[in-house]
């Protein structure tokens, strides 16, 4: 049961990561994608009128987590303190732009929105990124089995550790990149016009830039946590999850090539959730891996409320997740085609 | 409680209060919406159209800023709430997450299409939409008053051979009468805030000889349901609600009535200052025997003051709590008769020209959020000392980890950027009442001139 809402708690979370990973990532890109005022709307009218229903996953995720890990979510959201306040405000500052950006028609008023839109989905990107490198690298849970992280330490990797150090902060130049490149995907198959063209040749190059970051992140794994690699070997779950990353590779690639502008799409955002979801396999039982002594590592297991409230909880979960998904495809649905230069925010 | 206990309850109190401003108001216009466009699909009529259009950008903006200031609140209870987290997570996670994914993802999907969609999703669907986001954020309200009535007075919960809270009976849970009463009397609450804001748009352009068949539209459908939704408050929403807080939190009731002294035909308290020091009401105006009958029945019934209780169990701020319960019930009391005037005028069929009372109802909507506002602090202050009532203690629940000066620069950081948001709202609605509702009909989607465009904008 346990093991089935770590699951489920991954799934959730990486449909967040695909889903408002493309606007975090065009998002990034905003700025350089499209220089004309009609091109920025053109972006924000792409991320379209879901970019709240993308980022509500990680609510819904968060509730369940306390749901399912109560004493885990608590153990790891007070550790994360600052880190986690940044992500809050950077959601704050992005909402507001893009809501009140296209709202009055004056070219500074939007200008500044458009910085500030820019500027929070950067940061999202590099604390989401650094938000990963954490949990991979471990936290200096002690014997209390609670942590407090300074947002640096001495920057090694080791020990008591803070939240950036050399291996989260490549860990979040990384997903940064990696959200770049998907954002540039999705522009590519959703636009028209300048904005496409711009879009196609950034994914070509990010998506080169991320092969060879990935192989570098790679490395410094093996580094901070070899023991990574074995569990993955012996996890068929992990194979699997190494499987869809390389069809979506075959798929990203290809696609990028050519025209198949949907396929390269697919494969990216496969991709993603391919990474996370080996990721959350090799990881698997250890959530929160202690820097300070192995003994102190907190497991799914530890974390977990009683049988009871996970057993009650499945009847209506996936009711829930069935609902949710039909309202955000119904909208896809109607919003499907390509967005050209001609569009105003306020006509997506 | 120590120094870093006080931050937490400080900054979850700012944050909490300023964001209900947003959900108080969109919950209230949410059905407003839902009735024009169903009108307007019903009889063709373009005025229908028009009001909704004017009101879905009042609509958006607000619900924006709701969404984006709710946020940090379920994050909050891991932050800095993480010993209540542990505590009563395996409960009150049940409710958190069915809010996220019933109510949010609902709302969330819809509001988009709501704001800018019209011409893309053709008048069926885009009733739908308004439909979808109306019953997404009531349903959210719901989900989240349950959490609180669970805080208020836990049901349907077992302890963990651990010591933690667990889930036993989850209909119990969900059905708690505690919430049940809570959430009428907190939804007409929110229709008070929504009316308001209606009819005061409708006296502006009233009382400025505009927009004169909207603003007449406003005033009528707004005093009207403002007069339902103000009745329903105070009953039987508002009266049960004193029922249980006399049943299940009698300190409480004493403090908000700023009651000492036990003994029959207790008196209801219109003005006076408690003075605890010396555990008397100072300059008191009362009215004997009604608060006997409005928490028990009958007028002979005994209410217990708070020195019947030991000093431990008290509300820790009671001040506060006294004043914050008569805010909101003189408020109240008001509200019933603002709107029952404006109704008695509607039926003589002067709303629109008698021009004192188009004054008084133009600067009216303030005052809800106020009320709004003084309610919950009433319920929360009640609540205290417990977090979760008779099981545990609020001074237990913050995060220890957390130092006072971390939740001091978050706090002032959050200070700072709602004050912007604040700005930013402000002068966005302000705006949008200044341009007020546009008549011209909506340009075709596909292949419309830049020009066509930028009059919707």
């Amino acid at each position: 049961m346990v093991e089935l809402w770590f699951a489920l708690l991954s799934f959730m979370l990486t449909l967040f990561v695909v889903l408002d990973g493309w606007d975090i990532g065009a998002g990034v890109l905003h700025l350089i994608v499209a220089k004309t005022d009609r091109e920025r709307r053109q972006v924000i009218a792409a991320i379209g009128p879901l970019w709240s229903w993308h980022e509500v996953w990680l609510v819904a995720a968060g509730g369940t987590f306390v749901l399912a890990f109560p004493e885990l979510m608590a153990v790891s959201f007070s550790g994360f303190y600052l880190a986690l306040w940044m992500v809050l405000w950077s959601f704050v500052l992005r909402g507001i732009s893009i809501e009140v950006g296209g709202h009055v028609h004056d070219s500074l008023w939007r200008s500044a929105w458009d910085f500030v839109f820019a500027m929070s989905n950067l940061l999202l990107a590099i604390l989401f990124g650094a938000a990963l490198g954490n949990v991979i690298r471990g936290v200096p849970l002690d014997a209390s089995g609670e942590f407090s992280m300074s947002l640096f330490t001495d920057f090694t990797a080791r020990g008591r550790v803070g939240i950036l150090d050399w291996y989260t902060l490549s860990v979040a130049i990384f997903a940064t990149v990696l959200l770049a490149a998907h954002g540039a995907t999705y522009l590519r198959l959703k636009t028209t016009g300048p904005v496409h063209e711009r879009s196609e040749r950034l994914a070509r190059g990010l998506w080169i830039a991320v092969t060879v970051l990935f192989l570098l992140v790679s490395i410094e794994t093996w580094v901070v946590r070899p023991e990574l690699f074995q569990s993955m070997f012996q996890r068929p779950f992990a194979w699997l999850a190494l499987l869809v990353i390389g069809v979506s590779v075959w798929a990203l690639f290809t696609g990028l090539r050519g025209s198949a502008e949907g396929r390269a799409f697919a494969g990216s955002c496969g991709l993603i959730a391919g990474m996370l979801a080996g990721a959350a396999a090799s990881l698997f039982p250890v959530v929160l891996h202690s820097t300070l002594n192995p003994e102190h590592s907190m497991t799914v297991y530890t974390g977990a409320t009683a049988e009871r409230g996970l057993r009650i909880a499945l009847f209506w979960w996936p009711v829930a997740v069935a609902l949710a998904l039909t309202y955000g495809f119904t909208i896809m649905r109607i919003y499907a085609g390509k967005v050209g230069p001609e569009h105003d925010t306020q006509g997506y | 409680m120590d120094d870093a206990a006080f931050w937490h309850r400080l900054q979850f109190a700012f944050t909490i209060t300023y964001h209900y401003l947003f959900p108080q108001l969109t919950m209230g216009l949410a059905w407003f919406l839902v009735y024009w466009k169903w009108r307007g699909l019903r009889t063709g009529d373009e005025r229908y159209a028009v009001a909704a259009r004017f009101w879905a950008k009042i609509f958006g903006l607000t619900f924006a800023v709701g969404v984006v200031t709710g946020i940090p609140m379920e994050f909050q209870f891991g932050t800095n709430w993480s010993g209540f987290a542990k505590y009563a997570g395996g409960v009150v996670g049940q409710t958190l997450a069915m809010e996220g994914m019933f109510a949010f993802l609902l709302e969330s999907a819809f509001v988009g299409a709501l704001v800018f969609g019209e011409q893309r999703l053709g008048p069926r669907m885009h009733f739908v939409a308004a439909l979808g986001v109306a019953v997404g954020s009531w349903l959210s309200a719901y989900f989240i008053l349950v959490t609180n009535a669970f805080m208020q007075h836990p049901v349907g919960h077992a302890v963990h051979a651990s010591g933690v809270l667990v889930i036993q009976d989850l209909a119990a849970y969900l059905l708690n009468e505690w919430a049940l009463i809570q959430f009428a009397h907190n939804q007409a609450a929110a229709l008070v805030t929504g009316t308001f804001a209606v009819t005061a748009v409708g006296a502006f352009y009233a009382l400025r000889r505009e927009h004169t068949e909207q603003a007449s539209m406003y005033l009528r459908h707004g005093s009207l349901a403002g007069l339902v939704a103000a009745i329903v408050v105070a009953f039987p929403t508002g009266d049960s609600q004193a029922k249980i807080v006399a049943k299940y939190q009698e300190p409480a009731l004493a403090a908000m009535e700023g009651r000492f002294e036990t003994g029959p035909m207790a008196e209801i308290t219109l003005i006076g200052q408690p003075n605890i020091k010396e555990r008397r009401l100072d300059n008191p105006i009362r009215l004997p025997g009604l608060l006997s009958f409005l928490a028990y029945g009958t007028f002979h019934a005994d209410v217990r003051g708070l020195n019947a209780f030991p000093q431990e169990t008290w509300p820790t701020n009671i001040e506060l709590l006294y004043y914050a319960f008569h805010v909101m019930a003189g408020l109240g009391t008001i509200f019933i008769g603002l709107m029952a005037l404006a109704v008695l005028q509607r039926l003589r069929g002067q709303l629109e020209s008698g021009r004192p009372l188009l004054w008084v109802l133009m600067f009216a909507f303030p005052f809800p959020f106020i009320a709004n506002t003084a309610g919950w602090m009433a319920a929360e202050l009640g609540r205290q000392p417990w977090l979760v009532y008779g099981l545990y203690r609020t001074d237990q629940g913050h995060s220890t980890v957390v130092s006072s000066g971390d939740v001091l620069f978050t706090l002032i950081g959050m200070a700072g950027l709602y004050f912007v948001l604040g700005l930013l709202y402000l002068y966005l609605i302000g705006r949008e009442v200044g341009h007020g509702p546009d008549h011209r009909m909506l340009p075709p989607l596909a292949g419309e001139s830049a020009e066509a465009k930028v009059t919707i904008g």
